[in-house]
């Protein structure tokens, strides 16, 4: 998996400061899955030493198109949006580990908050395309941080949050949690890290609650898939896609770690970005 | 005199005639000799750090085309290294303090010894530790296991049994760690000097007496960053190591000091990006170049680097980079800088 140039055929801003660009990078639309991303070189490669880590937004195999989603909030995200149609960047991927959706499952809960709608946006499109239910809880600062339903599969119920009220829900996005319980098969988020932990508070214990049995031999009942590997993620009630700076996103340098249940430190970049929420240690502090 | 160690870079069987035309490259001898038997097939070494075990870039990169492979720092016991967040970008570099997280030196030679050995490229393995001791066990585990080339160590780590001060700040802990080390093994060993000091020069000397057989400059400047809110400092732990191109100046200046006062080999590292850094070190007396944070961004740099060199001696009608090595030193060696003071801190 070597670099390539991939060619940007459509950019616009969705929202103040917020842009999805579309690349033509056939690759990277077959091989990808969601929740897996790609590492970005700008081109003020003196100035901006670091790749920048986008989730993919959405890959389109037909055409060859990805897109990502950008937010401009320092100076390598505001060069990317000064790239016009035609121009070229390398991006590295796709790369880590995808969100893992059990075969049984039909109904999806999605939670993003913020621009963590990046993170789970493919999910509900590979969702859909699967014939599964898809509902969104979106979380946002207020009305004019709203992702636009007008972006989102018709099929996806979108369910939004503000924190001052001015759309939807008044309060965090986590608030809408419980009335999806029992109807979510499994549940993705990302998003900020206290609005990912207190998640994966409330996901707790939801098996207890539900009643949910757990079933003798079948489909492997006995054996326990080790920590962080797919089958253990596709057996998780939450996955959270994680954040962290990044350097090399080729699992070298370490500097994207996160600590887990297990106590030792795994890298966003290679084990994640997409994590079981009981494989995460919320109160280390890290 | 170096003779039978001579290594060329192009890669073909020697009784094939290479067209003249073919590249003016392939007949430019680019090999290091850093002592004791260890001779880098070219210049371009891959920093500690950067570059994992090197089995994390395998695939993306050629890894026969580089000069050495520093791997990632590595003590006697396993470490988790610090808090999160770890690293950082400022302008021209990044900070970093990723707090030496590795799986301690039995692990890695299990894991990762195997796999050298069957690489062309020498793989040396840089080690820290917090007390002499710690330092002598790490080389002691590592001599004599095949697929280990050399040894480079870390002196920024705080010295316990000297109330935490890093070896790198003072010239007597930095000779009794390379002395102890050099007692515990016959590796190769290169000893990496930090910048945060007021004036390396006595350090340097003290390393090159102690035993090493070349130095490593410079390893990152200490520094912070604050968060994008300015609500905390951005690292875990306050502060990190600057590397990238804003440190070259810094590391200029340090390599341009030591390679006038020690006669062994010095290995300069500080904001490689392309050929012009390469040749800029050789020209303060490097006599090879680690890449470091610029992998992060470009895997495949150090690689084409080494291709760049060749063809730039070529057009240059040199068979070697050796005449291209100190060309701005003074012309009377071990004259006494006029730099360093106005840069003390």
């Amino acid at each position: 998996m070597r670099p390539a140039v991939a060619e940007l055929v459509e950019r616009r801003e969705i929202l103040p400061g917020q842009w999805i660009q579309a690349f033509h990078a056939p690759w990277l639309a077959t091989g990808s899955r969601a929740g897996q991303y790609v590492h970005v070189r700008t081109g003020d490669f003196s100035g901006l030493v670091l790749r920048r880590p986008f989730p993919l937004n959405t890959a389109d195999v037909a055409t060859g198109i990805v897109s990502i989603h950008v937010r401009v909030i320092g100076s390598g995200t505001e060069w990317f949006t000064r790239l016009r149609p035609g121009d070229g960047i390398e991006m590295f991927g796709p790369l880590g580990r995808p969100f893992e959706v059990d075969p049984r499952s039909r109904h999806l809960l999605l939670i993003a908050g913020g621009l963590g709608i990046a993170g789970v946006r493919m999910l509900a499109d590979e969702a859909v395309r699967d014939g599964r239910q898809v509902t969104l809880l979106f979380g946002a600062a207020s009305a004019r941080e709203v992702y636009p339903s007008s972006l989102l599969p018709d099929e996806v119920e979108y369910v939004v949050a503000t924190d001052d009220g001015s759309l939807g829900h008044h309060g965090s996005v986590t608030e809408l949690v419980p009335e999806y319980e029992a109807w979510a098969d499994q549940a993705f988020a990302c998003g900020p890290s206290p609005m990912l932990a207190e998640l994966a508070r409330l996901a707790e214990g939801r098996r207890g609650r539900m009643g949910v049995a757990k079933l003798g031999r079948k489909r492997g009942g006995g054996k326990t898939d080790p920590a962080g590997s797919p089958g253990a993620r596709r057996k998780a009630f939450l996955q959270v896609s994680m954040e962290q700076t990044m350097g090399c996103a080729v699992a070298a340098c370490l500097g994207c770690v996160v600590m887990t249940t297990g106590g030792t430190p795994q890298r966003v970049c290679r084990e994640g970005p997409v994590f079981a929420a009981e494989e995460i240690a919320w109160e280390a502090g890290w | 005199m170096r003779g039978k160690k001579r290594v060329v870079t192009s890669g073909g069987p020697p009784d094939i005639e290479q067209p003249a035309f073919d590249s003016p490259s392939t007949a430019v001898d680019l090999s290091v000799d850093l002592g004791r038997g260890l001779v880098l097939a070219n210049p371009i070494l891959v920093a500690a750090g950067a570059f994992g075990y090197g089995v994390e870039y395998e695939n993306a990169v050629d890894l026969n085309g580089l000069g050495a492979i520093c791997s990632k720092g590595t003590t006697l016991k396993a470490r988790i290294g610090n808090r999160p967040p770890r690293v950082a970008e400022t302008p021209g570099g990044m900070l970093n303090s990723i707090g030496l997280q590795n799986p301690g030196v039995a692990a890695v030679i299990d894991k990762y010894a195997d796999t050298w050995v069957g690489w062309r490229v020498p793989v040396i393995v840089n080690i820290a530790g917090e007390s002499v001791s710690d330092y002598a066990q790490v080389a002691r585990r590592l001599d004599g296991v095949p697929g280990v080339a050399g040894i480079e160590l870390n002196l920024s780590c705080p010295n316990v049994d000297r109330g935490g001060l890093q070896f790198a700040l003072d010239a007597g802990a930095a000779g009794e760690v390379t002395a102890a080390v050099r007692r515990a093994t016959d590796l190769p060993l290169l000893v990496k000097v930090s910048p945060n000091v007021a004036d390396v020069r006595p350090i340097a000397r003290a390393i090159a007496d102690a035993g090493a057989d070349a130095l490593t400059a410079i390893n990152t400047l200490s520094g912070m960053a604050v968060s994008p809110f300015r609500d905390r400092p951005m690292l875990g732990t306050v502060y990190g190591g600057l590397s990238g191109p804003a440190i070259k100046p810094v590391a200029l200046r340090v390599v341009y000091e030591v390679a006038q006062v020690v006669s062994i080999p010095v290995v300069a590292i500080g904001g490689v990006t392309e050929l012009a850094d390469v040749l800029d070190f050789l020209a303060v007396g490097a006599v090879a170049v680690q890449v470091g944070t610029a992998v992060f961004a470009d895997p495949t740099l150090p690689v084409r680097l080494v291709e760049e060199l060749a063809a730039e001696c070529g057009r240059r009608g040199l068979s070697s980079h050796r005449p291209l090595i100190g060309t701005a030193l003074p012309a009377k060696r071990g004259a006494p800088s006029t730099m360093g003071v106005e840069y003390r801190p």
